[in-house]
């Protein structure tokens, strides 16, 4: 069954049409790719799915409710949750604080106990952080648990992000160029690591990259945009010999 | 069971701690009694601004304008039903505080629907606007006494009750950063896309903060009225919001115990300026020759030295030696220039005091005395690079 549907989503500021009458299906348990040069509209897209801009028109369907407009928290507590580009750490907390803000939304316990420092919220906590730790595991990071995470390496702030977006337990992970800035070692790491969340986490991943080889290495489908249009949709071995996605990566022969 | 045991002997603690504050004041004169009140005020209402300012980051310079609400609530409900009640003071004390916690509480979701959407500048001007808008309004309304203020009846001047309501104010936002539940506020002042991004309600978080910090901003401005026994506009100025917020950054904001300390510094100060009298002119323009000296000379060795913390001491040691030594040469040269032979009061140097301090102190710590961190030994020792007692003793 399709866990997420875009259907003609568009989205315009002013005169330019960022994202044109975008149209994929993602099914559990996939590992899709969405690629394109730059400015194509993926990083846009993303936001049009987890709530940071409202479509212009179009549906966006996640797990059979129709999504497009809902405001970000509300899409994270619906179960997806993102990496972002640049990274957004939260960099003067520790790096288990930052994952237990992705567990947070399933707090149950209310503020004013907090407030009290009742029992249940201590164990509460004590839990939360618990779970964080168990997935600070999964990305190795459980050596630097108390290290502020703006000290910590480029590559561990990006494997932080995806442990922070799994706290939220969602079914869909988004990452947004997980693999920018790394050296080829992390590049092979992040591969085992995003297999290992899709196949026994479980999670569904959409995920944008710009390196050619570990998308078409990784991911199973790939959806190509350029200039806001969807031009190729497919396995990476019909993206890599395609004219049109050649073109839009290399320009056109003369 | 042990929890119940720990939770009952700190509240047995604060409570004795209040009680021993009001038998040392009780022995003193009423302006000592007065400044005691006035410090566990200006402790509530700096820890207060600091929930809002420092741990969620919103920056309000209005917090002055519930702290008036608080206040004027307290003297309108004295007027009209103190008589009629006929409680013990204290219990009316009480009673006032939480009335006015509560309409203080709602004039901050009042303010802060609507304007928490706004950032950092934008949302500074419009709590300093609602700050200015409250007092003028207090000020031309007959009913609240207008421009000459509200007498309040009873005369309820409990020390302990302005330092329960700071111990308080105190447990609450230590309580909120030691459990999960504090993590999504520090989150929103982190980044508010990435909260959302993570099911933080953005707006929900930082009205409640908000809310909060009203309502203990409120709470003081009830034991303010009772214990003046008089309101008036003047009483809630713009310099009363700078103040608060002046307080939160110097003691490094985002820490409690750096609002606890500031609050009480920058209150003690100017008040203890007042006990000095017949202070040669040249010796205060000594002190400042000596002070910008010993500044340049920190901030050399912050800026050029890198060595542990106890070379860093000693450095610092021997620029306050030096700092003296020009102090001594630079009076006895002075003391020759004509116009510097007068002898002024402490009193007119306070403000001078005042701003010399916060200046000395921005230039040599930006980030506020206690930066991000709590006050504790642990905090102390890392300082000079000793393990922390948990692992000192694991």
């Amino acid at each position: 069954m399709s866990l997420l549907q875009l259907d003609q989503a568009t989205i315009k500021f002013g005169g330019l049409i960022a994202v044109n009458s975008v149209s994929f299906e993602l099914k559990k348990g996939d590992l899709f790719g969405l690629i394109g040069p730059n400015g194509a509209g993926k990083t846009t897209c993303f936001n049009l799915i987890t709530g940071v801009y409202k479509p212009t028109s179009g549906k966006i369907t996640f797990d059979g409710k129709e999504i497009g407009g809902t405001p970000a928290n509300k899409i994270a507590n619906l179960g997806i949750a993102r990496t972002f580009q640049n990274i957004r750490l939260f960099k003067s907390l520790s790096v288990l604080e930052n994952v237990v803000v992705g567990g947070f939304l399933r707090h149950k316990t209310p503020l004013i106990s907090a407030l009290a420092y009742m029992p249940n919220v201590i164990k509460e906590t004590e839990s939360l952080k618990a779970e964080a730790m168990e997935l600070l595991k999964i990305v190795n990071l459980d050596k630097v648990a108390d290290v502020r995470s703006a000290d910590l390496s480029y590559g561990m702030q990006r494997r932080l992000e995806i442990a922070r977006a799994m706290a939220t337990q969602p079914k869909l992970l988004l990452l947004d160029e997980p693999a920018a800035g790394m050296n080829p070692q992390e590049k092979e790491e992040l591969n085992a690591m995003v297999k290992h969340i899709r196949d026994e986490v479980g999670l569904t991943v959409l995920l944008i990259e710009h390196d050619m080889r570990f998308v078409m290495s990784l991911c199973e489908r790939i959806v190509v945009l350029d200039a806001g249009k969807e031009i190729a949709a497919g396995p990476p071995d019909a993206i890599r010999s395609d004219p049109k996605v050649i073109a839009a990566y290399l320009g056109e022969a003369v | 069971m042990k929890f119940w045991g720990v939770r009952l002997a700190s509240i047995l603690g604060a409570v004795a701690f209040c009680f021993l504050l009001e038998g040392v004041a009780q022995g003193q004169s009423s302006f000592v009694q007065r400044l005691f009140v006035l410090a566990g005020l200006y402790v509530t209402l700096a820890v207060s601004l600091n929930l809002i300012n420092g741990i969620t980051g919103q920056f309000s310079i209005g917090h002055a304008a519930f702290y008036q609400v608080g206040a004027y609530t307290a003297g309108f409900c004295a007027s009209r039903f103190f008589a009629q009640l006929n409680l013990p003071p204290a219990a009316w004390l009480l009673l006032m505080m939480i009335t006015s916690a509560i309409t203080a509480g709602l004039a901050g979701l009042l303010v802060g629907l609507p304007s928490l959407r706004l950032k950092g500048d934008y949302l500074a001007i419009v709590t300093l606007g609602f700050g200015e808008i409250i007092r003028i309004f207090a000020q031309n309304q007959e009913a609240l006494g207008g421009a000459y203020g509200l007498t309040v009846a009873p005369k309820i001047q409990y020390v302990w009750a302005a330092w329960l309501l700071a111990i308080l104010c105190i447990a609450v936002c230590r309580n909120l950063l030691r459990t999960a539940h504090g993590l999504p506020f520090l989150a929103v002042r982190e980044d508010e896309i990435a909260s959302s991004a993570m099911g933080v309600n953005v707006t929900q978080t930082k009205v409640v903060a908000f809310v909060l910090g009203s309502m203990f901003a409120g709470a003081a401005g009830a034991i303010l009225a009772h214990f003046e026994s008089f309101v008036s506009p003047p009483m809630f100025t713009m310099d009363v919001s700078f103040t608060i917020v002046t307080m939160v950054v110097l003691g490094g904001t985002g820490s409690i115990t750096g609002s606890v300390l500031a609050a009480i510094l920058l209150f003690y100060l100017p008040e203890k300026m007042r006990d000095f009298t017949n202070i040669p002119l040249s010796g205060v323009a000594a002190a400042f020759v000596a002070i910008s000296a010993a500044v340049f000379a920190i901030r050399w060795v912050m800026q050029n030295f890198h060595g542990s913390a106890k070379d860093r001491a000693i450095r610092y040691l021997g620029i306050v030696v030096g700092a003296l030594v020009i102090w001594f040469i630079s009076k006895a040269l002075l003391g020759n220039v004509p116009s510097l032979k007068e002898n002024i009061d402490g009193s007119k140097l306070r403000m001078v005091v005042f701003s010399v301090t916060l200046v000395v102190l921005m230039l040599l710590r930006p980030q506020g005395m206690l930066g991000h961190h709590e006050f504790s030994w642990d905090w102390v020792r890392s300082k000079f690079g000793k393990p922390t007692i948990k692992e000192a003793t694991a």
